[in-house]
């Protein structure tokens, strides 16, 4: 293979997929690892220390949720002793004192805590279990140990008119950055989509609120808003590019271009329980199928941005137009664009006739 | 942001980590999102970014260090240090504060 493999500098390592949150926005997919197919603690312990050779630098230890697996602080001791750094993304269900301790022994570098809004009643609802006040408490632990705190919350229709409450709670909990991470539709949410989108009067105002709270806190907390894809006119440069910086392994192993890209039907992958991570890595076609930008069609050929964004999301190419091959219909270069913007619109039209919700809760 | 001062030294923050890269032996700084690959005089300059030095400081040991004037690389310096802290990866902390 001619493709340019390029340095790898992280892992995400989906623990499980098991997770006590039931969040109708979950980017995991609809079909859920059972526990039984889980990498065990040795399995896990290998692929770190193979990524650490490859080249990587950093490992969100991530899921479902994280702390549902009892050897998470060993495998975060691996991790450091391997010289990479440490990120926690946990809802924080299951952390406690005794638990906060043995991951600052451990070496855990920072911990990033979601949340699904800023008081319980929606919070929960959301959540779909009672998960609020307690992540509040975890977040103070988390501080205490002296922990640098992110906090992330995935805006939507429900929650995003919370947006000047939920940055004034992540002031208050000590956070260094927040993430308003707009709910990408993979997944769960994309299966929720049609609750889930707000509307374009609720995402110009949220840009509004961000952008001048991302003036005030500069240099204290950092404060990220980026626009959705339904609305924008460019696609995000997904992943860096495929293959290009980050690799995903899921909790049963198969090693993923980006975590989503198990909605791709048409990709098979490898697990690193057949095969070595740098053969997956440099070799195999999951990888090298959209490398590079010797693979695109037009309009990105022959585009002058197909180094910036590399042609967007194959995950969202693969969903709206079911071939992963083409050009992200986020693009407005696209000439599947009109798919996302008649959704956008007939959001609009169906927002004045509706009056109650019903979410899909995420299983499992 | 606040600007820098003769009380405020930058200091790196807690959140990142800064280490050589074991494959290019280069300098990395390491942080919850990202990473970012140090140059030798980015390298120089978060190396004295421990909170015990004020700006002007950490110009004039690197003045010294290149054997430049001050006036040649203060500019950079400063816009270099900005850069990190809208990343958030530089705070700047008070007097007496540093040794923290
Ligand atoms: C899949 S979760 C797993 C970790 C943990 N259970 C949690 O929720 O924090 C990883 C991160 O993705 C975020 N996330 C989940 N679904 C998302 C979506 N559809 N779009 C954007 N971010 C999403 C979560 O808020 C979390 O920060
Ligand atoms: S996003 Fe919600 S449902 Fe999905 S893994 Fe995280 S906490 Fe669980
Ligand atoms: S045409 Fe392709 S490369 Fe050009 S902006 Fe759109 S997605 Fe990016």
């Amino acid at each position: 293979m001619s493709r340019p493999v390029q340095r790898l500098y992280g892992l995400l390592a989906e623990l499980t997929h098991r997770c006590p949150l039931h969040c109708p926005y979950c980017s995991n997919p609809t079909a859920l690892t059972p526990r039984g197919s889980e990498l065990e603690t040795g399995e896990w312990k290998r692929v770190i220390e193979e990524a650490a050779e490859l080249g990587v630098l950093h490992v969100g230890f991530s899921g479902g949720e994280p702390l549902q697996r009892a050897d998470l602080t060993e495998l975060v001791a691996t991790a450091r002793q391997a010289g990479l750094y440490t990120n926690l993304i946990t809802s924080s269900l299951g952390l406690n004192d005794r638990r906060v301790e043995a991951l600052k022994q451990a070496g855990l570098d920072s911990v990033q805590i979601s949340l699904q809004s800023d008081e319980s009643t929606l919070a929960d609802r959301i959540a779909g279990t009672s998960a609020h006040l307690r992540k509040l408490d975890a977040a103070r632990l988390v501080r205490e140990a002296g922990f640098p705190l992110t906090i992330n919350v995935v805006l939507h229709r429900e929650n995003i008119e919370r947006l000047p409450h939920l940055i004034a709670l992540a002031e208050q909990l000590g956070a260094e950055r927040l993430e308003l991470a707009n709910t990408q539709y993979y997944g769960w949410a994309f299966k929720n989509r049609t609750w889930l989108l707000p509307s374009r009067t609720q995402i110009e105002e949220a840009s509004r609120v961000a952008d001048s709270a991302k003036k005030r806190l500069l240099g204290k907390m950092e404060v990220l808003f980026v626009l959705p894809d339904y609305f924008s006119q460019r696609p995000k440069p997904c992943m860096n590019g495929w293959g290009r910086r980050l690799l995903t392994v899921n909790p049963a192993g198969e090693v993923l271009p980006c975590p989503t890209a198990k909605e791709i039907g048409s990709l098979r992958f490898d697990s690193v329980r057949e095969k070595s991570l740098r053969w997956i890595w440099e070799e195999s076609d999951a990888f090298n199928r959209f490398r590079g930008t010797e693979w695109m069609p037009e309009p990105c050929r022959s585009c002058e941005f197909r180094e910036i964004d590399f042609g967007g999301c194959r995950c969202q190419a693969a969903l709206i137009t079911g071939d992963a091959s083409v050009t992200d219909p986020a693009c407005s270069f696209s000439p599947h664009r009109e798919k996302l913007t008649q959704f956008v619109e007939l959001k609009e039209r169906e927002a004045l006739q509706r009056d109650g919700n019903s979410f899909v809760f995420r299983a499992g | 942001m606040e600007p820098f001062s003769s009380e405020l030294r930058p200091r790196l923050r807690a959140r990142a980590r800064l280490q050589i890269d074991k494959v290019t032996g280069k300098p990395a700084l390491l942080y919850p999102e990202g990473v970012l690959m140090l140059n030798p005089t980015g390298h120089a300059i978060v190396s004295l970014c421990g909170g015990e030095l004020t700006l002007a400081e950490i110009v004039a040991s690197l003045a010294e260090r290149y054997k430049v004037a001050t006036g040649q690389i203060s500019g950079e310096v400063e816009e270099y240090l900005n850069r990190l802290r809208r990343l958030n990866l530089i705070e700047l902390v008070d007097l007496g504060e540093g040794k923290k």
